[in-house]
């Protein structure tokens, strides 16, 4: 599904070059379940949103789908994004002055689907969260469990291959966490969804069917289970 | 997917409120005044644009000897039109109009005043469009003794009667006898021309036909389309070398202007008597710029505030992106914002026009509406302007928030840093560098009115009231002022043929210095009755008064000094006082018996003309002037009514006080004033406005610096200073760079007038002061509510 090679991002500070990520390749299949663990600071992040296109790389090849993205320009990178990719992240990042229903339906209207057909998506959706009585509500009225539920709804309604998730249950308790990481489960399992996830949690990295280790922008380790 | 990016721009209007108020308010103010001066803009244009095409009205360059200038005149002689037609093939049509104020018309047992009667050509039609109601218009004004009339005199006259073929007299001097052939509707309000009744020219006039050298009327040609004006003029020299006797010629240069242009474009050109209402064109763009400096400022709040506030929203748009937003997409959005705004703020400022203009109208005198219905390109004009507003003021933030990473905006960590604070620095102070320079410009030309109105004019003005005269009530002139002396309450009563406050007539005199040869020469005249000059405390400089033997009437001349100087001017060294005796005047009949010190007879704008004043009671006046003791004026009013029911019963009886003359003298540049001034007010409501929205910013993002300020010891006064400081230094560096353009312009202004303010630095100064202190009151409220914050709470929360 895609491949990233001999990828590096640093920052420029004073002469020296100061790695992030320091020359990772790795490639994901479709269908995998990936969980990327490392401690503070190892480049997780800056790694999930490179692969998400959200951040580029500053050396190296990134092909997505067989498509080159290092060479693309934004535009087109954008349209593979929104075909291909879903986002969920720490912090939920609903949009505070839209509705549940609204944020579910918002990636619908960038991908010009139409407004009948946007209804019975979200309504589908809302059923399958079991969150179809919250749907007028704002953010703000919503337990933190809920909201990713809602972040979690909006990165699937446009049916996306691959799913990324920068430690999608940090905010949550345990129970709540559980719950996130049983459903992935079941999109990777039953949805045929990729998923890449970024999490501290050595439990919820088990969820994956492989977990990469990080340090100081290198993989440490990788296993496959 | 604009329901969506409505919903979103609906519920962030709502939740930041005062930021969308202040852009709503700044924004609906600034349309609003945009509109009002649109409105007034097109009714400017609009004057005179209902008659057809290739119409010119024939003006004078005027060059006789004697006068200070050649100077420009609306005036033509009676034979010009009819030799002009004949000899030029340009010319397709030609109308003269000669005009009557005040005429008075009787019918039985009714009469009535009519503010203007027009003799005019039988081609009057052929080049004018004014509407006939009912009746034969043209048979008015081609048959002698016929008279067309306006509605509103056909009422006043005949009330519900049928006015056709009734019979009208002229009441006054002579026995004119007119039958109603037509009634006209009334003339348009946005019409140079405005007139009562016309009736036929050639019919009445006929002594004047062949008078070259009286100019008494307006003439207007209809052109050949295409017919090139420039090419036309360079014929006038080799046209009047031909008609006029001896060197005549020399004295005129002949000019024409397009119709369309002599409402807005004849401010240089005097003795313009039917031009009604006559703007300068350059007063009208001068508000057009300045409406939109003020909208300009309203949209550079919207473009502060959203850029500064640019926080609140990053989070959105690294959201947005990062589920599919492409930059154009959000960019658009974010615009959809601003132009929603600004159709909100249309609404309110629709309202506010509504609100303004019966303001504006009773300001200017004119019959501006708001033609929302009437005028099908007047909506979309202005719905497409509020867009464009809203495009303006929206693009740059709608680019900048656009552009923000998701990856940076989702960690939190936003830039509105330096580079956005400069550039907002840059437009609060380009907004009150305006602002400022509109009020340095609104204190100069308030000043230089008072100036104007305040200056003595070398005349008592004061307590002076006017009555006209016409040729019946003139007569009585003498009995009148021995019963108006006899009242205590009546200082002085004097006459003369023209009132104070205007261009004069000008006349040709003759002159003889000693035994030098005659010199012919033009002059201003004013022609008085013998009392004059102490009746309005007009001072002789040399010679003594006219005397009040009345075999000197007509014989005596009194000149001004600017005068004196013109006569003496080829008799270097001969001093004022030789003038005394000289012979001077109509056919050098009379002698100099004074000179007097040189009066303002006509406004400020002008230098004071050579002058002449002549005791002549025999040619009947047209104006009394009566100066009544100061304390007492209704009773003195009430007397000199009283006194004139019983010598002139059968004439109404018309005053007006000096004062108020010269009040409307100066109407134009107190409507130039006024509609400064409050352009300049909104400037600076509107960008105090955006301060007090950027303070307020300021004073939020700067919560926790002030909460740890305030726990390490800083005072209130230490915060104020802190949150305040930043926002005067802009106000200041706006002073100095708005000093020096306002010094600049104000000079050119007051070039205009031949006598005005000098430019000082006091007003500078307390311009300066003033606007620190609104914008300090402005800043203050928030500056004071953030210091005296507790800090605990401001540092809790955190």
């Amino acid at each position: 599904m895609l491949s990233l090679q001999h990828i590096s991002k640093y920052y420029q500070v004073g002469g020296n070059k100061n790695f992030v990520i320091n020359d990772i390749s790795l490639d994901v299949d479709e269908g995998e379940f990936v969980s990327i663990m490392g401690p503070s600071g190892s480049g997780k992040s800056t790694l999930l949103n490179i692969i998400g296109m959200l951040d580029d790389p500053s050396t190296g090849y990134h092909y997505f789908v067989d498509q080159p993205v290092h060479q693309m320009k934004e535009k087109q990178r954008s349209a593979l994004y929104k075909q291909y990719i879903g986002f969920v992240f720490q912090a939920y990042h609903l949009i505070d002055e839209l509705t549940v229903y609204e944020n579910i339906e918002t990636p619908l209207i960038y991908q010009d689907v139409k407004g009948s057909e946007r209804k019975a998506m979200v309504a589908d959706m809302l059923d399958r969260f079991n969150i179809v009585g919250k749907k007028d509500l704002f953010p703000a009225q919503l337990s933190g469990g809920q909201q990713q539920l809602v972040g979690i709804a909006r990165a699937l309604i446009a049916k996306p291959k691959l799913l990324l998730a920068d430690e999608p249950t940090g905010n949550l308790n345990s129970k709540q966490g559980e719950e996130i990481m049983e459903l992935f489960r079941k999109l990777n399992k039953e949805d045929g969804v990729t998923i890449i996830q970024v999490t501290h949690s050595e439990k919820n990295a088990e969820y994956g069917s492989r977990i990469i280790n990080l340090l100081d922008g290198r993989v440490e380790s990788s296993k496959k289970f | 997917m604009y329901k969506n990016y409505f919903k979103v721009a609906w519920r962030n209007l709502w939740k930041n409120k005062v930021s969308s108020v202040i852009n709503i308010v700044g924004l609906a103010v600034g349309m609003a005044a945009c509109i009002v001066i649109l409105l007034f803009v097109s009714y400017e244009k609009s004057f005179d644009s209902f008659h057809g095409e290739n119409i010119v009205r024939l003006n004078e360059v005027q060059k006789w000897p004697g006068l200070a200038a050649p100077q420009k005149v609306a005036l033509s002689m009676f034979p010009m039109a009819p030799a002009i037609k004949a000899e030029f093939p340009e010319v397709k049509d030609y109308t003269r109009i000669k005009w009557d104020d005040k005429y008075q018309f009787t019918y039985n047992e009714k009469r009535i005043f009519v503010p203007e009667v027009f003799a005019v050509d039988p081609s009057f039609f052929n080049i004018f469009n004014f509407k006939v109601i009912k009746g034969d218009a043209l048979a008015a004004i081609t048959k002698p003794n016929s008279i067309a009339i306006t509605e509103e005199t056909a009422q006043k006259l005949f009330g519900k009667e049928d006015p056709i073929g009734k019979i009208i007299n002229h009441y006054g001097g002579d026995t004119l006898k007119f039958t109603v052939t037509a009634v006209m509707a009334n003339v348009p309000k946005n019409s140079q021309l405005q007139f009562d009744a016309l009736y036929s020219l050639p019919g009445i006039h006929q002594k004047w036909m062949d008078n070259w050298g009286g100019n008494w009327l307006n003439t207007y040609f209809k052109m050949s389309p295409g017919a090139d004006l420039k090419s036309f003029e360079a014929k006038m020299p080799g046209f009047l070398k031909k008609h006029l006797n001896g060197d005549g010629w020399k004295y005129y240069e002949l000019f024409y202007l397009p119709l369309k242009d002599i409402h807005a474009g004849s401010t240089d050109i005097g003795l313009d008597y039917l031009n009604f209402q006559k703007f300068d064109q350059k007063s009208t763009n001068l508000f057009a710029i300045i409406a939109i400096i003020v909208l300009v400022i309203a949209c550079v709040n919207f473009m502060n505030l959203s850029t500064a506030r640019s926080a609140d929203r990053a989070k959105e748009v690294g959201i947005r992106k990062s589920i599919g937003a492409n930059r154009p997409q959000l960019a658009l959005q974010f615009l959809g914002e601003t132009i929603l705004l600004s159709l909100l703020a249309l609404v309110f400022a629709i309202i506010l026009v509504e609100l303004a203009l019966p303001y504006v109208n009773n300001l200017s005198l004119r019959g501006i509406s708001l033609p929302v219905f009437s005028q099908p390109l007047f909506l979309p004009l202005i719905l497409v302007g509020t867009i464009l507003v809203g495009f303006i003021s929206g693009i740059y933030p709608a680019l900048f928030l656009s552009s923000f990473k998701p990856v940076k905006v989702l960690k939190g960590s936003v830039e509105t840093g330096k580079n956005k604070g400069a550039l907002r620095n840059v437009l609060v102070v380009g907004q009150f560098t305006s602002a400022v320079f509109l009020m340095i410009a609104t204190v100069f030309v308030v000043k230089q009115l008072k100036f104007m109105q305040a200056k003595d004019p070398g005349f008592t003005r004061e307590q002076m009231v006017t009555i006209p005269l016409d040729r019946i009530s003139g007569k009585g002139y003498q009995l009148f002022k021995q019963q108006l002396l006899n009242n205590t309450l009546v200082a002085g009563v004097t006459a003369s043929q023209d009132q104070l406050g205007s261009h004069l007539d000008q006349n040709g005199v003759t002159f003889q210095y000693k035994d030098s040869p005659k010199k012919d020469l033009a002059a201003t005249q004013l022609i008085v009755d013998n009392d004059y000059l102490n009746v309005y405390n007009i001072k002789l400089s040399q010679g003594k008064n006219f005397s009040t033997e009345k075999s000197q009437n007509g014989r005596e001349y009194i000149v001004n000094e600017a005068m004196a100087d013109e006569l003496l001017k080829d008799h270097p060294g001969a001093t004022r006082a030789s003038l005394i005796g000289q012979r001077f005047g109509f056919d050098s009949l009379g002698v100099i018996t004074g000179v007097s010190k040189n009066f303002n007879f006509n406004s400020m704008h002008y230098k004071v003309e050579n002058l002449f004043l002549v005791n002549q009671s025999e040619w009947g006046f047209r104006k009394v002037s009566v100066k009544i003791n100061a304390g007492k004026s209704k009773e003195a009013i009430e007397f000199i009514k009283a006194t004139w029911k019983q010598i002139n019963p059968d004439h109404p009886f018309e005053y007006q006080f000096l004062d108020d003359h010269f009040a409307e003298v100066y109407r134009a540049d107190n409507q130039v004033s006024k509609i400064v001034g409050i352009l300049a007010g909104l400037a600076i409501l509107i960008s105090c406005l955006g301060l007090f929205g950027l303070a307020s910013f300021s004073a939020e993002k700067r919560v926790k610096e002030i909460g740890v300020r305030k726990v390490l010891g800083a005072s209130v006064k230490n915060i104020v200073m802190l949150l305040s400081g930043h926002f005067i230094k802009l106000v200041m560096i706006s002073n100095l760079i708005a000093w020096p353009l306002a010094w600049y312009a104000m000079n050119l202004w007051l070039k205009d007038f031949a006598y005005h303010i000098s430019i000082t630095w006091g007003t500078f100064l307390f311009v300066a002061l003033l606007s620190v202190i609104i914008a300090l009151l402005t800043i203050s409220f928030q500056s004071v509510k953030a210091a005296i914050a507790n800090p605990v709470k401001s540092l809790r929360s955190e």
